[in-house]
C-alpha cells in the first residue's frame, strides 16, 4: 500500500487524508492539535460554488470570469477553471458527509453575496461555514481511522523534508511528546500548513499559521510563488487581544462604510464606484480606507434588530462581547488587517512543488487567487486541491527504494540539542515580535522601495542574530528551531514585493502607483545561497 | 492585581503555586493577561524573582477553537474570551483543567475525547438520515469545540475510561441522525458510556461556550 504523509489536519489537510483513504492509500496525518484548533474553524463567511438553479444569469463561466478579475489577472486560467468546475462536486461531497447547510423553507442551500462577485453563489453554514465542514471531516476521517487507512499523528511538528536529488521520500518531524526528532519515510508529502500569520504576529486568523514549513522547504530548494500578495481585509475590528475579523457577510447584506466629515457622513465606497461599491473586492476596499486617512465605520443598524440577529448573529456576538458595540444601534469602527496569504509554495495544476513528490495544499500554497483572493473561494481551494494532489497521488507508481537519511537525522539532532543546550538572555519570542513590527511597517497595504529596503535591513539583523542565539527553554523547541525558516521566508516576501515595481491587486506601490501589463505574470522566487532569486513566470511553468 | 497561576514542569513533575503582578489594560481577556505576563525577555514573579514562560494554548484567540479551556477563578472557562472586568474578586486564580493530565503549566492532554469518540466508532459512515432532518439542532450539535469544559464540570466525568461526558453524547446524536442504521449500534455505546450514567445535573449546558443544549441531544438519543 501507499504510504502519504499529510502536514496540517485543517480543511485542507482533511481533505487530501480523506480522498487519499478513499482510494487505499494510507496517510499519517500530522499536526501539533487536533483539526478543531485550525484556521479552518474560524471561516465564517461562506464557499463559493455554482450549483443548479444558480441565481439569475451566473454560471461557471461568471465564477471563473471573477476569480480571474479580482486575480488582477494573475492566476492561471486553466486552474481556476478546474477550481470553478470541481465546486459543485466539492459542495455534493460536504453534504453527503453531513456538512449543515443552512437552508431555505424549500430545503435548498442558501447562498449571499460576496465582494467581487456579479452574482450570489456564497453557500454557507450559518455564521460557522468552516467549524461546520471541519466537524464533518473529522468525523470522516474518523471513518478511515477506524479502517486503519488514516492515522493521526498527534502533538506533532513538521521540522524538514527528507529531500534527496530533487525528489521527497518523507519528512523528519519533532514529536513533542518524546521531545525527539522521528524520521518518517513516505511515497509523497503534502504540505498543509495554512498562511503565513506569524509573519505579522497577530493577524486575523490563527497563531499556529507562522509559516515556518513554507521557509523551511524554501530553504530546501523549493520554489515560492506570489509572496508580495497579501489581503488585507478591510473590516477588522481592534480589540486588545488582535484585529478580529468583521465578516464580509455584513456587506453582503448591505452594510456601508463611511467616514464622517464635519459631523457628516460620507459614503466614500459608493461616492466613488456607485451602489455597489461596498462590495468592490477587498484590494480596493482596503486600499480606499487606507487613502480616507480617516476613522472609519461600517453600518448595519439600518437592517434592524431581527436581520441582524437573523443574518449577522456571529458579527453582532463580537462586537458586543469584545468591545461592547449594539451594532443594530451603533456602526462598527473598522480598520484593514492582514487575513490571508495569496502566495506561498508554487505548485503545478496537480498540486506538485518544484521538487518531486512534494505537494502543497490549501492556503500555504499559491495557485487560484493570484494578486487577490475573493471571499468564498479559499475554502473551496483547500477541499479541492486537496482532492486534486489525493488523485496525483493515488495514480503515481508507489517507490521502491528509499536512499539513507540517517545522516541527515544524525545532524539535525545535533544542532537542535546544541541549540537546546543553554538558558537563552535573548529569547526567540521576541525576535518574533520584532520581526512582527518590522512587517507591519514596512510590508503594509502601501510600500514603496525606501521602506522595503528598511525593512529587508531589519530582518538581516534579525536573522544574523538568529544564528547565534540560544534556544528559549521556557518554550516548545518548534517555537525556537523555526526561527530561521519564519525570517527567511519573510525575507522573501519583502524581495518579492521589491521586485514588483508596479502596483497590482494587493501589492500597492507609492513610487510604481500604475499596473504594469508587461507584468502581468506570476513571481517566483528560489533560495540562491543564502539570498534569494526572483524572477516572473513568463513560461507559466507553474500553470501546467 | 494579582494573578495567581497553578504551574507545572513536566507531566510528570509537581505542581506549585507562582504569583504574578498584573498592570495591563482592565478590558484584557485572560489570555490577554497571559499574553501580557510571557512578553518580556525576563520574567518575573511578583517577589522579582526570575521564572520561566507561562506554557498555556491558544489558536484562534475569539472562541471558537477551544485551545484555551482552564479553570478561572475556580469556573472552567476559555481564556480568550473571560474577561478581567468581569471577574469577581481582586485576583485572578488560574489552574489547568484538572480531569486532564497536565503536559506543561495551562496545557492539558485531552487527546481521550477524540479517543473514546474513535474506540467506539462515532462517524456516519454512508450519510442516510431518517426522514425529516432537524437542521438547527445538527448545526449546533456540530458546533461542540471539544474543548474539554463540560467534562471538567460534569459530577459523573473522571477521567474519560468509562464515562464519556457530554461531548461524546452531542456526537452520538449527529452520528443516529444521520444514518438511521447505525441508530441502534451508536445507542449500545451511548448507553453504556453516557446514557446510564449521566445524573443530569446538567452544569455541561452552564458553561458550554457554544451554548450546546445537550439535553436536547440526550432527549432525541433517549426516545429512540
Ligand atoms: C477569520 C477568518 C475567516 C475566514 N472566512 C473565510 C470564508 O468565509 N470563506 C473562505 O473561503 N475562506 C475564509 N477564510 C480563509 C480560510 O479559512 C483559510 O484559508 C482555510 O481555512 C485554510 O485552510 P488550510 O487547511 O489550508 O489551513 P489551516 O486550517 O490553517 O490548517 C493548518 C494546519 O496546519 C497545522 N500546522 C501549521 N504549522 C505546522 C507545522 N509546522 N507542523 C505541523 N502542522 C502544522 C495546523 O495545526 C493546522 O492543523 C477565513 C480565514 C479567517 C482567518
Ligand atoms: S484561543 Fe481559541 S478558544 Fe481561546
Amino acid at each position: 500500500m501507499k504510504d502519504v504523509i499529510v502536514i496540517g489536519s485543517g480543511i485542507a489537510g482533511m481533505s487530501c487524508a480523506v480522498r487519499c483513504a478513499q482510494m487505499g492509500v494510507h496517510v499519517t496525518l500530522v499536526s501539533p492539535f487536533p483539526s478543531e484548533r485550525s484556521q479552518s474553524v474560524m471561516a465564517a463567511g461562506g464557499i463559493n460554488a455554482v450549483l443548479p438553479e444558480p441565481e439569475e444569469g451566473d454560471s461557471i463561466a461568471s465564477h471563473i470570469a471573477d476569480t480571474l478579475k479580482g486575480s488582477g489577472y494573475l492566476a492561471g486560467e486553466k486552474a481556476v477553471t478546474g477550481l470553478c468546475e470541481g465546486a459543485g462536486g466539492i459542495i455534493a461531497f460536504l453534504e453527503r458527509i453531513g456538512t449543515v447547510f443552512s437552508r431555505d423553507a424549500s430545503g435548498r442551500p442558501m447562498r449571499r453575496a460576496f465582494g467581487g462577485q456579479s452574482h450570489k453563489r456564497t453557500y454557507y453554514c450559518g455564521a460557522s461555514t468552516g467549524k461546520q465542514i471541519v466537524s464533518a471531516l473529522v468525523m470522516e476521517v474518523r471513518r478511515f481511522e477506524a479502517a486503519g487507512l488514516i492515522e493521526r499523528k498527534l502533538r506533532c511538528c513538521f521540522h524538514s523534508a527528507l529531500i534527496r536529488d530533487g525528489a521527497c521520500y518523507g519528512a523528519l518531524l519533532f514529536d513533542e511528546t518524546s521531545w525527539q526528532l522521528i524520521s518518517l519515510c513516505a511515497d509523497a508529502l503534502v504540505i498543509a500548513t495554512g498562511g503565513q500569520n506569524a509573519l505579522f504576529g497577530k493577524t486575523t486568523g490563527s497563531t499556529q499559521c507562522d509559516g515556518y514549513a513554507a521557509g523551511r522547504l524554501f530553504m530546501q530548494g523549493a520554489v515560492l510563488k506570489n509572496l508580495e500578495f497579501i489581503q488585507y481585509h478591510p473590516t477588522t475590528l481592534e480589540t486588545p487581544q488582535k484585529k478580529m475579523l468583521v465578516s464580509e457577510a455584513a456587506r453582503g447584506e448591505g452594510g456601508r462604510l463611511f467616514y464622517l466629515e464635519n459631523g457628516r457622513r460620507v459614503y466614500f465606497m459608493e461616492d466613488k464606484f456607485g451602489p455597489g461599491g461596498n462590495l468592490m473586492t477587498r484590494d480596493v476596499v482596503s486600499r480606499e480606507i487606507c487613502r480616507t486617512g480617516k476613522e472609519v465605520f461600517l453600518d448595519v443598524s439600518f437592517l434592524g434588530r431581527k436581520a441582524i440577529d437573523e443574518r449577522l448573529p456571529e458579527v453582532r456576538d463580537l462586537c458586543a462581547r469584545y468591545r461592547g458595540i449594539d451594532i443594530a444601534k451603533d456602526p462598527i469602527p473598522v480598520v484593514p488587517s492582514v487575513h490571508f496569504f495569496m502566495g506561498g509554495l508554487a505548485v503545478h495544476l496537480n498540486h506538485e512543488t518544484s521538487i518531486r513528490d512534494l505537494f502543497a495544499i490549501g492556503e500555504c500554497a499559491s495557485m487560484y487567487h493570484g494578486a487577490n483572493r475573493l471571499g468564498g473561494n479559499s475554502l473551496l481551494a483547500a477541499l479541492y486541491s486537496g482532492f486534486v494532489a489525493a488523485e496525483e497521488i493515488a495514480a503515481r507508481p508507489g517507490k521502491e527504494s528509499w536512499p539513507d537519511f540517517s545522516g541527515d537525522l544524525k545532524r539535525e539532532e545535533a544542532a537542535l540539542k546544541l541549540g537546546m543546550s543553554s538558558e537563552s538572555s535573548f529569547p526567540v519570542m521576541y525576535i518574533r515580535d520584532m520581526l512582527a513590527e518590522t512587517m507591519r511597517d514596512h510590508l503594509g497595504i502601501v510600500r514603496s522601495e525606501e521602506s522595503l529596503a528598511k525593512g529587508l535591513e531589519e530582518i538581516d539583523y534579525y536573522l544574523s542574530v538568529a544564528e547565534r542565539i540560544r534556544y528559549d527553554s521556557s518554550v516548545l523547541p518548534y517555537f525556537n528551531y523555526s526561527i530561521t525558516g519564519i525570517l527567511t521566508i519573510a525575507r522573501a516576501t519583502l524581495q518579492c514585493a521589491r521586485a514588483r515595481t508596479e502596483s497590482r491587486g494587493a501589492h500597492i506601490r507609492s513610487d510604481y502607483p500604475e499596473t504594469d501589463p508587461g507584468r502581468q505574470f506570476a513571481t517566483l522566487v528560489s533560495f540562491d545561497q543564502g539570498g534569494c532569486r526572483v524572477w516572473l513566470d513568463k513560461e507559466h511553468i507553474y500553470e501546467s | 492585581m494579582k494573578v495567581k497561576i497553578l504551574r507545572q514542569q513536566f507531566p510528570s513533575s509537581e505542581p506549585y503555586w507562582e504569583i504574578f503582578e498584573y498592570d495591563g489594560p482592565e478590558n484584557n481577556s485572560v489570555a490577554g493577561v497571559l499574553d501580557y505576563i510571557n512578553y518580556h525577555d525576563d520574567i518575573a514573579d511578583i517577589t522579582g524573582r526570575k521564572t520561566t514562560r507561562i506554557g498555556w494554548e491558544c489558536s484562534c484567540l475569539q472562541g471558537i477553537c477551544g485551545s484555551c479551556a482552564m479553570v478561572i477563578n475556580g469556573r472552567p472557562a476559555l481564556a480568550c474570551e473571560t474577561f478581567v472586568k468581569d471577574l469577581k474578586g481582586k485576583d485572578i486564580e488560574i489552574r489547568p483543567l484538572q480531569k486532564f493530565p497536565v503536559i506543561k503549566d495551562l496545557i492539558t492532554d485531552r487527546s481521550s475525547i477524540q479517543e473514546n469518540l474513535m474506540k467506539t466508532n462515532i462517524y456516519i459512515g454512508e450519510y442516510q438520515p431518517s426522514g425529516e432532518e432537524e437542521h438547527l439542532h445538527q448545526y449546533t450539535a456540530a458546533k461542540c469545540l471539544k474543548c474539554g469544559l463540560c467534562l471538567e464540570v460534569c459530577p459523573n466525568y473522571v477521567d474519560g475510561r468509562t464515562f464519556y461526558g457530554a461531548a461524546f453524547a452531542n456526537d452520538c446524536y449527529l452520528v443516529s441522525a444521520r444514518n438511521h442504521t447505525k441508530a441502534k449500534e451508536i445507542g449500545k455505546v451511548y448507553d453504556a458510556h453516557f446514557g446510564n450514567a449521566c445524573s443530569k445535573s446538567l452544569s455541561c449546558m452552564d458553561v458550554c461556550p457554544m451554548n450546546i443544549p445537550t439535553i436536547a441531544s440526550v432527549a432525541r438519543l433517549n426516545r429512540k
